[in-house]
């Protein structure tokens, strides 16, 4: 998932200097998740901006499931607020970027209203998980080398995007030159390949990356969409009614240890 | 290693001899006044001078101009300091291309420090290749005649590479499997990050075990106890010994100018005579002497070792 957090308030009414009439519109998707695009989240923003002597003329929440960079949905939801859209003099999108720009795209290509559309959010990265402490580690490259260095990512994982070892910078108890707070990926991918014997691999040079598989912007495109009934069959599983229930009573691994004593 | 030699200070390696080799900083200037003055007082005293690339990622005058002025008017042979930092691999190569061009003989290639720890900390850093894949690039354009893709060079450079070891890394063998990478990658000699202790030294020699390629042991007499301090304080891999340190900071007492000198050379000759007496039971192939602005202790602590 995206992570995201919200950009400073002044920030955001450096933005809205000069103008009145706001859109607030929030995310379904990641930004639900994060805290930064749900319900929640969009009507404590409209509260602040009309503190802040602005007119809120709407505020679209997207429920979950309903994310602001597919088109599709999001377009649902702009032709419902047409109006609201076509009288302000700015909508603020509490999303990821790919938000924002289908937010921009569609107003303007498809509903043929130009407007100032503005970010809320900062986006961090492709996060991986939680519940509370994410990590990012893969930033899409389009030629992924996890099969090379014992499934931990050089360029991400790694503060320097390093493809063959550690830097010189490696500070005590293996953490990065950058950061202290992070651990150095390419002590870690060593220690992975100790445990799975394949340390002879550690001396081998890997090839420079091949950036030409990151031309942006990349398009993509999908034979066949995922329809309603996919979506269905995907969601309506016991699995993943299983999944959920265990993790509502999973106690936290403090918890836990207590219980166990007890 | 190829048998060609292009360079003084590769020929000084062949030979056998004990080699020496300095340092100069280029800085946030017009110009490169300082180290070529600095050059001239080292000529003699060292086969050749690293002139730095950006360290510690503070944006200074271009190595690759800078290592050409000081060869030309000092007639100093300069060892480009080249890092992956600040280019990606078409700039690397064309500033490779350029060296060889302007008569550089000598590349150390490094990946750099991070951008966010000097004073572009908004810069983007590039790191398109890294260290080893940098050398494995040079080797390919001197000795094949080659880039990364294949495609001919008419004329090649005529230059030697050199890489950087960490002995005082926080995880040494990690730290060694780069550096046998960097040896498969054809590096021509190798050159360590400062060290202190001895012990440091013997356990990455042990842990490296053999090797043909040449050794330089870095070493940093401090002219002031703010230099040793600031090793201490912010070099990643690089403990400073407390001893040392405070024998340098009791100098700063001493107010007679001439005597303060006096006294720093003392603290200096007395600590480095150990580690080089240590140095010649060692495999190391010679010493580089990260003596920026200290010219003057270089040629006591090259007596150690005749
Ligand atoms: S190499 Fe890293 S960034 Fe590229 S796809 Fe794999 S995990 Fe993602
Ligand atoms: S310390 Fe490790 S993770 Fe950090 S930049 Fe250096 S090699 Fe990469």
């Amino acid at each position: 998932m995206i992570a995201q957090e919200q950009k400073p308030m002044e920030e955001i009414l450096g933005y809205l200097e000069g103008k009145q009439k706001v859109v607030v519109m929030g995310c379904g998707g990641c930004a639900t998740f994060y805290h930064t695009g749900d319900k929640k989240a969009v009507n404590e923003m409209a509260e602040k901006l009309e503190k802040e002597g602005k007119e809120v003329l709407t505020k679209i929440v997207m429920p979950l499931g309903m994310q602001a960079c597919e088109t599709e949905k999001c377009s649902i939801f702009l032709q419902k607020n047409r109006s609201a859209v076509e009288n302000c003099d700015a909508i603020m999108v509490m999303s990821c970027g790919d938000g924002v720009q289908v937010v921009t795209e569609y107003t303007d290509e498809e509903m043929g209203i130009a407007k100032e559309v503005y970010p809320v959010n900062d986006p961090l990265g492709l996060v991986g998980g939680g519940p509370t402490k994410f990590k990012e580690t893969c930033q899409s490259c389009g030629m992924c080398e996890l099969g090379k260095t014992a499934g931990v990512c050089p360029l991400t994982s790694c503060g320097k995007g390093l493809m063959n070892g550690p830097c010189g910078g490696v500070r005590e108890g293996d953490k990065c030159e950058i950061d202290p707070d992070k651990d150095c990926a390419w002590v870690k991918i060593y220690k992975r390949m100790e445990k799975l014997g394949k340390l002879d691999a550690f001396e081998q040079m890997n090839d420079p990356h091949e950036w030409s598989k990151m031309k942006r912007p990349r398009l993509f495109e999908l034979e066949k969409p995922m329809g309603m009934m996919d979506m269905m069959g995907a969601m309506m599983n016991l699995n993943t009614i299983s999944g959920y229930m265990s993790m509502m009573f999973a106690k936290p691994p403090a918890e836990e240890e207590e219980a166990k004593k007890e | 290693m190829t048998d060609e030699v292009y360079s003084d200070l590769m020929r000084e390696f062949k030979e056998g001899k004990y080699v020496f080799t300095g340092e100069l900083e280029p800085e946030k200037a017009g110009n490169v006044n300082e180290p070529i003055e600095m050059a001239k007082e080292l000529l003699g005293l060292v086969v050749a001078c690293n002139v730095t690339d950006n360290p510690q990622s503070f944006a200074y005058v271009s190595s690759l101009a800078a290592s050409y002025k000081i060869q030309k008017e000092t007639g100093m042979e300069c060892v480009y300091q080249l890092r992956c930092s600040d280019r990606n691999r078409m700039a690397l190569l064309s500033d490779v291309l350029g060296a060889g061009t302007l008569g550089i003989k000598n590349i150390l290639a490094l990946a750099g420090d991070h951008v966010s720890l000097g004073d572009t900390p908004d810069a983007k850093p590039v790191f398109d290749l890294d260290s080893t894949t940098l050398i494995h690039m040079i080797r390919k354009m001197v000795d094949e005649g080659k880039d990364l893709g294949g495609n001919e060079i008419a004329d090649p450079p005529k230059l030697h590479v050199g890489g950087a070891a960490a002995p005082g890394a926080a995880h040494l063998k990690a730290e060694v499997g780069k550096v046998q990478r960097k040896i498969n990658a054809g590096v021509e000699y190798l050159q360590t990050q400062v060290v202190y202790y001895t012990d440091v030294l013997d356990k990455f020699f042990n842990e490296l075990g053999e090797t043909d390629v040449p050794i330089l042991v870095g070493i940093f007499p401090a002219r002031t106890f703010g230099q040793a301090d600031f090793f201490d304080k912010y070099v990643a891999g690089v403990d400073v010994p407390p001893d040392y340190l405070e024998s340098m900071r009791a100098t700063k007492q001493i107010k007679d100018k001439e005597k303060k000198k006096e006294e720093v050379d003392r603290v200096n000759i007395e600590f480095f005579t150990k580690f080089l007496e240590h140095l010649k039971g060692t495999p190391a192939a010679g010493c580089h002497m990260m003596a920026v602005g200290y010219p003057r202790i270089i040629a006591p602590l090259k007596k150690v070792m005749e």
